[in-house]
């Protein structure tokens, strides 16, 4: 185990050349077989850097088109960069994508022996690791059979089961265990965990935070061919999954006109257990909602507010009315208000405290106004807020006797 | 050829020849009915129809024997370079996922080539010795060595025009016609001696008409190492370098076009 890291990437960058008519793909050949100006071409990776150090597991996530793919190429020696330098020193096993490296007219044992090839091995190197494949692949007598008649399924299966058993330093998969069934997703991932624990260097795209979360402890955000977030996997995610939510909930809280002559809201903010403004709480922190009212014709008006998530999806709301609440009156046809949620329950992600001003009757809402904030922390628990609960030794039957 | 990467090499190759036959009855014999189906028309035509005679200098040689003894040698390069140019886009899938020095699927390409119809070759060599031809099978290695030579000049010439297909499909077209053209500009179906004078030299700047000459000596009249050997060996390793150093040169970027 050396310092080293083994894998580097430093300012990495990759043009793709636009070749979509005849001419620019004969301008295309011309530069590049005798060197010559830049080509009109499509950035999709661009400024790179990180490094992966033995034993590291890192998850890279990213929507569809961020370059994750392309970057996974990269490492695994497939695509070349434009830009910048790729400097790897480690034996590298790339599972890119469904059944890569196959041949769909071989059978599965034939493969096997192709990937063998590739990665190097004698024949019988391969010879002496093709039942412990066949075994980890499970895929009984189609093995067999041509790779062309195999199921989405059983091809990943036989690609895990190759890329795991030729003995890799690093391990590189491209979103494969989305594709296996429930069984082997489990063993893929004991096997992962188990790769890890063994020193293993592990490199995941998944599009499931909960694979990363689990697999890795480092991840990298990329965006649009760029390097938007390098951490801890759980924080990583988190705020992923925040610009996810936000994206989705689009623009549907348009702006209200604001009439002063009506009740409206002048201010709103969240604050620590302390009375500082804050936007970040941690997991079981105090988090204290305060606002501001204008009410115009002095009548006592009816407060309403209400949690969402940052996509939109309400987690808790409640009237001031029904707890009897008066704000008090600070002046000014001015009314201030505070709501407070000790040791808030709420699982790690980007929220939004919403305050809403009603009429005494509660039946006209007047205005609303909306405060972001984030809680971190770190958490395997579904969902949106954590409820009290324990684990028990279950009865075991279901009559009361 | 790099030796940490023997066993892909003998993998595609093995891959390569398998898949040519795979799932036909007859097998590997398909590669002997070709040729000979070819050799059957040319000796039709050019004695029954035609009734050509070989120049004194062939002595006994039949018109049959004469044509074969150029024949394959010219499949072999023409089927090689055709596959050859063709390997990376019909290894795409490969290309596309894995790490390897692309070439190899080039090499594999004209390799299988070469060992399928050098069998045939030989065969048919052996044939045509039994049944009376003047062949000398002293010349066989002499022939042996001319093939290597001629598989080297092939896949100096494949690596380069595969290097071009992969980003210009066209190219296959065009490389489909000169081969046409270049069949019929090769003394194959006829001795160099019986072309006019006034157009020998423009076989003379053909490598290939090199190359079908020395066959038609070693087989027939047995002459040793001559000057043109090492034109054609020149020749080869020219082709070889230029080819090979275009194709390493754009290879790494091949994956943009496939």
């Amino acid at each position: 185990m050396s310092a080293a890291p083994l894998i580097r990437l430093a300012g990495v960058g990759k043009d793709y050349p636009k070749i979509d008519t005849a001419a620019r793909r004969l301008r295309t050949l011309f530069t590049l077989a005798f060197g010559g100006r830049d080509l009109p071409h499509f950035r999709a990776l661009d400024g790179i850097d990180f490094s992966l150090l033995h034993g590291e597991s890192l998850g890279l996530i990213g929507v569809n088109g961020a370059g994750k793919s392309t970057l996974l190429k990269i490492l695994a020696g497939v695509v070349k960069p434009t830009r910048g330098t790729v400097e790897v020193n480690a034996r590298i096993s790339a599972l890119l994508e469904l059944g890569s490296g196959f041949h769909p007219e071989y059978t599965g044992r034939e493969n096997i022996f192709l990937s063998a090839a590739l990665m190097g091995l004698s024949r019988e190197e391969a010879e002496a690791r093709v039942e412990e494949i066949v075994a980890f692949a499970d895929i009984g007598e189609h093995i067999d059979q041509p790779i062309k008649h195999y199921s989405s399924g059983m091809v990943v299966r036989l690609g895990f089961a190759v890329a795991s058993t030729l003995d890799p330093e690093v391990l590189v998969t491209d979103e494969v265990l989305a594709v296996g069934d429930e069984s082997f997703q489990k063993k893929c991932i004991r096997w992962l965990e188990r790769f890890r624990e063994g020193g293993g260097t592990l490199l995941l795209v998944s599009h499931s935070m909960y694979h990363v979360q689990t697999l890795c402890r480092r991840a990298i955000w990329l965006h649009e061919g760029r390097i938007r977030q390098d951490g801890n996997a759980f924080d990583v995610t988190r705020e992923y999954l925040s610009w996810h939510e936000e994206r989705t909930r689009g623009e549907a809280a348009s702006e209200r006109a604001r009439d002063t002559s009506l009740p409206h809201l002048v201010d709103s903010w969240v604050e620590d257990a302390k009375g500082s403004p804050a936007a970040t709480f941690a997991m079981g922190e105090d988090i204290v909602m305060q606002g501001v009212a204008s009410v115009p014709d002095g009548r006592e008006p009816v407060l309403l507010f209400g949690i969402v998530r940052a996509d939109g999806t309400p987690v808790f709301g409640s009237h001031s009315n029904d707890a009897g609440f008066l704000a008090a009156d600070i002046g000014n046809g001015r009314r201030s208000f505070a709501v407070r949620l000790a040791a808030a329950s709420l699982l790690p992600g980007k929220y939004a405290f919403r305050a809403h001003v009603l009429d005494p009757e509660g039946l006209r809402l007047f205005d609303t106004r909306e405060t972001s904030f984030v809680v971190t922390g770190e958490s395997r628990d579904y969902g949106l807020v954590r409820l009290a609960h324990r684990w028990e030794a279950g009865r075991g039957r279901r009559d009361g006797g | 050829m790099r030796w940490p990467h023997r066993y892909l090499l003998a993998s595609f190759t093995r891959r390569e020849v398998l898949n040519r036959y795979a799932g036909s009855a007859a097998g590997a014999l398909w590669a002997l009915a070709h040729p000979l189906a070819l050799l059957g028309v040319y000796a039709f035509v050019f004695t029954a129809v035609f009734r050509v005679k070989l120049p004194p200098e062939f002595g006994a040689v039949g018109y049959t024997a004469f044509v074969a003894a150029t024949l394959w040698p010219w499949l072999m390069f023409s089927e090689a370079l055709e596959k050859g140019m063709a390997a990376v886009q019909d290894n795409a899938g490969l290309i596309r996922k894995v790490a390897f020095p692309h070439e190899l699927v080039v090499f594999a390409a004209v390799l299988a080539t070469f060992l399928v119809h050098g069998a045939g070759f030989l065969v048919v060599l052996c044939v045509l010795a039994a049944i009376g031809e003047p062949i000398r099978l002293a010349g066989l290695p002499w022939a042996f060595l001319l093939l290597v030579m001629l598989a080297v000049l092939t896949t100096g010439i494949a690596a380069a025009l595969a290097t071009v297909q992969t980003l210009l499909p066209d190219t296959k077209q065009v490389i489909g016609v000169l081969l046409a053209l270049l069949f019929y500009a090769t003394p194959i179906l006829y001795p160099r001696t019986l072309v006019p004078e006034s157009l020998r030299p423009a076989i003379d700047w053909n490598p290939l008409a090199w190359v079908a000459e020395r066959f038609r000596e070693v087989l027939f009249t047995g002459t040793g190492p001559t000057i043109t050997d090492g034109a054609i060996a020149l020749a080869a390793a020219l082709a070889l370098v230029l080819g090979l150093a275009l194709f390493r040169r754009v290879s790494p970027h091949f994956e943009d076009f496939l």
